[in-house]
Order: C-alpha cells, then sequence, then structure tokens
C-alpha cells in the first residue's frame, strides 16, 4: 500500500482525561455557558477559551518554560476532539492552539516564543491564518502581497481575504513575498507576526453566506513589521507553510462538522427509533470510526515527528464527504423522528449552509484529491 | 496468542510470512498440505495455538498470513482454506461456496464467525488493494489523445477516491484485527468493530468497483486480463462477509442500537474504540 495507518489505540490514562473533559463540559452547559452550535471555525468564545487554558488544555503538548503542559499530542487530542463532540465554543483559540503555537516552536525565535506562547496557552491572546489572498486560493504560492526590508523592519503592503476572526483576533501569521520567486515558484516567501490591532493593518468583515461576520478582508498599507517578528528565514516561507499540513488536515474537526445534527437527531429519535434512523445511526458510526482510526494513526505518526501530509489530505477528503454526507441522510430522516427539538431544527439549518465552506477551507477537494494522486504515483 | 509480528510493518518480518505462505502454498499445489502443516507455519512465524479444541487461533493467523501477503496480491484465498485444514472440501468447492457449505448454515461458534469476519474483511482489503494497483499501473501505460490515461485529472481523482477508500477499509480492519489480537476473538467489542469493518468494507466494494473498471474501459471487462479476478473475488467475498453477518443493515442496525443505547452516537463510537472496553 501506499499509505500508511498504522494502528494506534487510546491508553487507559487517556480515557481518564476523557472523563475529566466530560465532567467539565457537562457542568459548563448545565451552568448555561454556552449553547451547542457552529463549529471549530465559528464558534467564538474568549472567555471559554480561557477557562479551558486555566484547566491547562491549550498548548498541551509545549514546554513547560512556554507555560505549556508537556503532554502527548494524544492527550491533547482527546481534548479537541470531546470539545469538537460537544459543540463548544473552540473557535477562538483554535488556530493559535493548532498550528502558531507550534509554528513558532519550531521556526520562532526564543525571543517570539516567550513572548506569544504563554499567553496562547492561557487562551489570552488568539491568531489568525493570513495565507489566501483575491487572487491566490488553491495556488498558494502564487501570493503577492509584498514584504520590503526597510530600516528595523519590513512594510507590509497587500491584501489577504478569507481572513478568519482577523476582526476579532490579536495576531495573523501573514505569508508575503520577500523576494522574486525566479525560477522556483515556492522561493522568495516568508511569515510575518502581524499585529491585526495595527493602525496600518485594516481588518474589514466579509458578511458569509449564513449572514456572520467571520472572515475578512485584511489589507497592508506599508505596515511597519519589526524585524523580530519574522518568523523563521526570509525565503523559508513555503516549507514552513507546508509543515503545517499535516496538523491542519488531519484533525477531528475534518469529521465532526455535522455531529451535533446528528446527535439531536439521535435524542429526538430515543424513545421510538425506526429501523430506518437505527440504520443511519449504524452508517454514521461505522464511517466515524474508520476516520477516528486513520485520524489517530496520523496523530502518533505526528507524535513521533514524521510527517505524514499524504495521509492527512486523505482524511479531510473523506472527513468532509462524510460529514457533508450527514446532512443529507438526517434531513431525509426528519419524518421518522417523532418531535423535532430546537436542537436538531438549528444543526440542520446551521450546517446546511454552513456546509460548502467545509470542502474549501483547509485545502479543496480538488486540490486534496490531486496530492492523494501525486501519492499514488500519478502526477 | 499473538500475530503481533505480521502487524509490525518490519519488512523482513513481511517477507518471512511470505515466504512462509509460499512454501504452504507450494505444499498445497503438490497434495501435502496438512492441518500440521498450517500450524507449523504459524509457530515459525511466532504464533502459538490458542486453547485445544478452539480454532480460532488457525483462522487468526491464517488471516494475519493473508495480509502479509496481499502486498504480493498473490493467491490470496488459500490461506483461509488451509486454516480449515480440510483439504478435501476446498478442493471439492469454489471458495465462497465452500465457507458456505462447510459451515452450514454459518460458522458454528461465536469465535469461528468473528475469525471468519475477519478473513473476509483482510481478504477484500487485499483485493481492493490489487484492483487499484492494477488501474494505477494500467493509467501509467495506457495511452490516448496522446497521453498516458494517468495525465487526465478526472482519471486521477477517480483513482484517488478509490485509494481513500482502500484506506478506510484496511484501516478499520487492521483495528479489529489489532483488537482479536490483543483481547482475544471473543472480545465484547470486537462484534461492533466488525460490524464497523464489513460496511465500511462494502461501501469500498462499490467504489473500488465503479472506479477500477471505468478506469481500464474494455479491457477490464475481458476474462483474459486480471482485473476480473479481484472483482470477482470482491463481489463473492463481500456478500459472504454480509451474508455471515445478517445483511449490512443488520450490521448497521446493531451499531445504531449500541448509538441509541449510548444515547450519544460518539460515546458509543468512543466506547468501542477504548481497548478492553466491554460496551
Ligand atoms: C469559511 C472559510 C474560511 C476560510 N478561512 C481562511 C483563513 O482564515 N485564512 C486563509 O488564508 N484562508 C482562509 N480561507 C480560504 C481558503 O483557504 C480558500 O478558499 C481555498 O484555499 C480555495 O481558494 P479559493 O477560494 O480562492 O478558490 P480557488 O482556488 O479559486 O478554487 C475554486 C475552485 O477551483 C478548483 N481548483 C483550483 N485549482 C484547481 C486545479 N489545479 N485543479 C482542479 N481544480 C482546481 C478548486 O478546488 C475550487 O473548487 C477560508 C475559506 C473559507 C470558505
Amino acid at each position: 500500500m501506499r499509505f500508511h495507518f498504522p494502528i494506534f489505540e487510546f491508553p487507559p490514562e487517556a480515557e481518564a482525561l476523557r472523563a475529566e473533559v466530560r465532567a467539565f463540559v457537562t457542568e459548563e452547559l448545565a451552568a448555561g455557558r454556552w449553547k451547542k452550535g457552529g463549529d471549530f471555525a465559528s464558534n467564538y468564545d474568549p472567555a471559554f477559551s480561557q477557562r479551558i487554558g486555566a484547566r491547562g488544555w491549550l498548548g498541551m503538548t509545549w514546554p513547560k518554560r512556554y507555560c505549556g503542559h508537556e503532554r502527548t499530542m494524544l492527550d491533547r487530542l482527546v481534548v479537541t476532539e470531546e470539545l469538537l463532540a460537544a459543540s463548544a465554543p473552540v473557535a477562538a483559540h483554535w488556530i493559535g492552539d493548532r498550528q502558531s503555537g507550534p509554528l513558532l516552536l519550531r521556526y520562532g525565535s526564543e525571543a517570539q516564543r516567550t513572548e506569544f506562547l504563554p499567553p496562547l496557552a492561557r487562551g489570552e491572546i488568539f491568531f489568525s491564518i493570513g495565507m489566501s489572498e483575491p487572487d491566490s486560493g488553491s495556488d498558494l504560492a502564487s501570493v503577492r502581497t509584498r514584504a520590503t526590508k526597510v530600516d528595523g523592519g519590513w512594510t507590509l503592503s497587500g491584501r489577504k481575504v478569507w481572513t478568519t476572526f482577523a476582526h476579532r483576533n490579536h495576531y495573523a501569521i501573514v505569508l508575503a513575498r520577500t523576494g522574486d520567486a525566479g525560477a522556483q515558484r515556492h522561493a522568495g516567501l516568508a511569515q510575518f507576526i502581524v499585529d491585526l490591532k495595527s493602525p496600518q493593518v485594516n481588518a474589514r468583515p466579509i458578511v458569509n453566506m449564513a449572514g456572520q461576520k467571520e472572515f475578512n478582508e485584511v489589507v497592508f498599507d506599508d505596515a511597519f513589521v519589526p524585524d523580530d517578528r519574522l518568523v523563521g528565514e526570509p525565503g523559508g516561507g513555503w516549507t514552513q507553510v507546508t509543515s503545517e499540513l499535516a496538523f491542519e488536515r488531519s484533525g477531528p474537526e475534518r469529521y465532526l462538522s455535522s455531529i451535533r445534527l446528528v446527535e439531536a437527531a439521535l435524542a429526538c429519535a430515543r424513545e421510538k427509533p425506526t429501523p430506518r434512523v437505527r440504520e443511519a445511526l449504524g452508517r454514521m458510526s461505522a464511517k466515524l470510526m474508520a476516520l477516528r482510526t486513520m485520524s489517530l494513526a496520523v496523530a502518533a505518526q505526528l507524535q513521533n515527528g514524521e510527517a505524514p501530509n499524504l495521509e492527512a489530505s486523505l482524511i479531510k477528503d473523506l472527513g468532509n464527504a462524510f460529514e457533508r454526507e450527514q446532512i443529507a441522510v438526517f434531513r431525509a430522516l426528519a419524518s421518522d423522528l417523532p418531535k423535532h427539538s430546537d436542537d436538531y431544527l438549528s444543526a440542520l439549518a446551521q450546517t446546511t449552509v454552513y456546509s460548502p465552506s467545509w470542502t474549501l477551507r483547509g485545502g479543496t477537494r480538488e486540490v486534496l484529491r490531486g496530492i492523494v494522486a501525486r501519492g499514488l504515483g500519478l502526477r | 496468542m499473538s500475530i503481533a509480528p505480521v502487524l509490525a510493518t518490519d519488512p523482513l518480518v513481511e517477507e518471512a510470512a511470505s515466504r512462509a505462505f509460499s512454501d504452504l502454498a507450494e505444499k498445497w499445489f503438490a497434495g501435502k498440505v496438512t492441518r500440521e502443516n498450517l500450524l507449523t507455519a504459524v509457530e515459525q512465524l511466532g504464533f502459538a495455538e490458542a486453547a485445544p479444541g478452539d480454532d480460532s487461533g488457525a483462522w487468526l493467523a491464517a488471516a494475519a498470513i493473508i495480509r502479509a501477503q496481499a502486498r504480493a496480491a498473490a493467491p490470496i484465498d488459500m490461506a483461509l482454506l488451509l486454516a480449515t485444514g480440510d483439504r478435501a472440501a476446498a478442493i471439492a468447492h469454489d471458495p465462497s461456496e465452500y465457507f458456505c457449505a462447510a459451515t452450514s448454515p454459518m460458522p458454528a461458534s461465536a469465535s469461528a464467525h468473528a475469525a471468519l469476519s475477519l478473513g473476509r474483511c483482510l481478504q477484500i482489503g487485499a483485493a481492493l488493494g490489487a484492483a487499484l494497483e492494477l488501474s494505477i499501473r494500467y493509467a501509467q501505460d495506457r495511452k490516448q489523445f496522446g497521453r498516458a490515461l494517468a495525465q487526465f485529472q478526472a482519471i486521477q481523482h477517480s483513482l484517488a477516491l478509490a485509494a481513500e477508500e482502500v484506506a478506510a477499509c484496511t484501516t478499520i480492519t487492521d483495528l479489529a484485527l489489532a483488537c482479536a489480537e490483543r483481547e482475544g476473538i471473543g472480545s465484547p467489542r470486537l462484534p461492533a468493530l466488525l460490524d464497523a469493518a464489513a460496511l465500511v468494507a462494502g461501501h469500498a466494494v462499490n467504489v473500488v468497483y465503479d472506479m477500477t473498471h471505468q478506469v481500464h474501459g474494455a479491457i477490464g471487462f475481458t476474462q483474459e486480463y486480471a482485473l476480473h479476478r479481484h472483482s470477482l473475488d470482491l463481489l463473492r467475498w463481500r456478500d459472504h462477509l454480509h451474508l455471515a453477518r445478517g445483511g449490512d443493515i443488520g450490521c448497521a442496525e446493531r451499531l445504531g442500537d449500541a448509538a441509541l443505547a449510548a444515547g450519544s452516537a460518539w460515546r458509543a463510537v468512543t466506547a468501542n474504540m477504548t481497548p478492553g472496553a466491554t460496551p
């Protein structure tokens, strides 16, 4: 086989942590601190992020000297999958915890780590991803936002789009061009930590199809970025960006976007489940088990320092199709449900309207299939 | 008993498993194979027999050999036949009929039942992989419009989709195998894992059967070209697997009931995926 998904199962300690997270979720819901809703990229609640930071559930794998908790990637996975399965409001801290923090740990300077990792781990500052531009989507290497060297730093000019929560977050990691690409398209790129509150950085929400302000256009009007905000080396941007991909594509957020709908339908059907509902829940469970096994395999490989980019892309494509399929299935079963709870109706509306974004964000379906095809030796 | 060595990715171990299998195959053709041969081979590979009278160890070992052998895409039904130790019946019957007939109505013990499902899922995974590999090679060799088929994006994406299903099927099957290996064929959570594997395998067969034939064009629909062998194997094994488990709807309803009983699909899934759990 051309893919590698070695079986990994959680040890008993991990299950103790799972029980802890479940108890926390139950307590939060009972206290009415939040309602189930949205997904990892829309349900935004800074106070919630601070509470889980206080419990040690952010920056879980980072070194203690940066206020991390030196736990394993797999412990982190227990926490993230349980919070996603509960449709908890994780959007504020999601990007910083998943990829900006790990990026700084790997490529950032000591000063950057000391400055940014502790508040990230406490849930006090939040990060956005500044990659896409009006003319650069799937073809990310064609970005045109330019960083020009000046005394003591760089000036940034250009425009990013679809930058999720840039109007509320504190920083964005921006991919910009520092030099000409020349013959190699992927050369001449660099990543910068950009202060989104700076006066020369203007984030303007682009209202989405659901009527929500989540993603933004971000304009850099000769924004000054000090030297110490360059991440890694000028020219290293492409390698750095691609190193984030396995983290970005293999996690449970790629197959749990519609779990709330499934659980809400189950709750409505529980007293008198029809054979069709039982069958649908079973088919869904089977695929979920397969996806979760694959996702755990990738997490275990990441923990070992491997870079299973191919496997991660494969999981995202399969997972996005799965989460999309559940909407059709559990809408069609509406007449089999004895009642329609508010949770079911709102989950149905939310997942249906947001579903087109799932197969776009984080790499489109077509891009992912291209990566898988390359892994098969077809290109 | 342990089948851990074959689960390991060590190529030497896999090669040893492969060689042992080939030895067996030779003896088989020479009419010299016995249940003892199988068990010897199994021991050489580091397996021990399960409790006396319990043949699930042999089944599992055979399944593991198939898995190791699968990478070479060799005649993969043989190991299960060998595992039963009933050569005469094996010769007299086509493999899929053989199992239906020899174990009529179906395997008697729960452990043989589980082992049969596991074996079938492993075989299906192997045949899916073989059909996919054949299609990849064909797409690379065959030219139309002055280009290899592999250069057309539509072909790339079809085969990518097929590969995703193969990966899902082999991974959930490996999970069931790991469970059987660590907790025994009687593990209380194994039936749920096998129901899941049977469903995922069924879907994978549909997708791969569709995509691999489409990529091959007319040649794939002949007796002469090898694809048909994998396809017919897939169809028979899939049907036998589902029949043995009470239909794919049966598998789905049982898993659905577990979700309803837990009050949450997520909780049922995590429970079934927790080693040592008694769901
Ligand atoms: C809700 C949401 C949130 C987002 N958040 C962020 C964010 O925070 N930060 C950020 O940087 N970006 C973000 N994005 C942007 C996202 O990464 C891009 O949408 C994605 O990379 C695709 O780019 P595009 O939208 O320009 O589409 P395009 O690249 O123009 O693609 C349009 C269509 O053409 C297809 N296509 C393109 N190239 C090929 C090809 N070679 N072969 C076949 N088909 C092709 C694509 O698959 C797609 O179907 C977000 C997007 C969404 C929807």
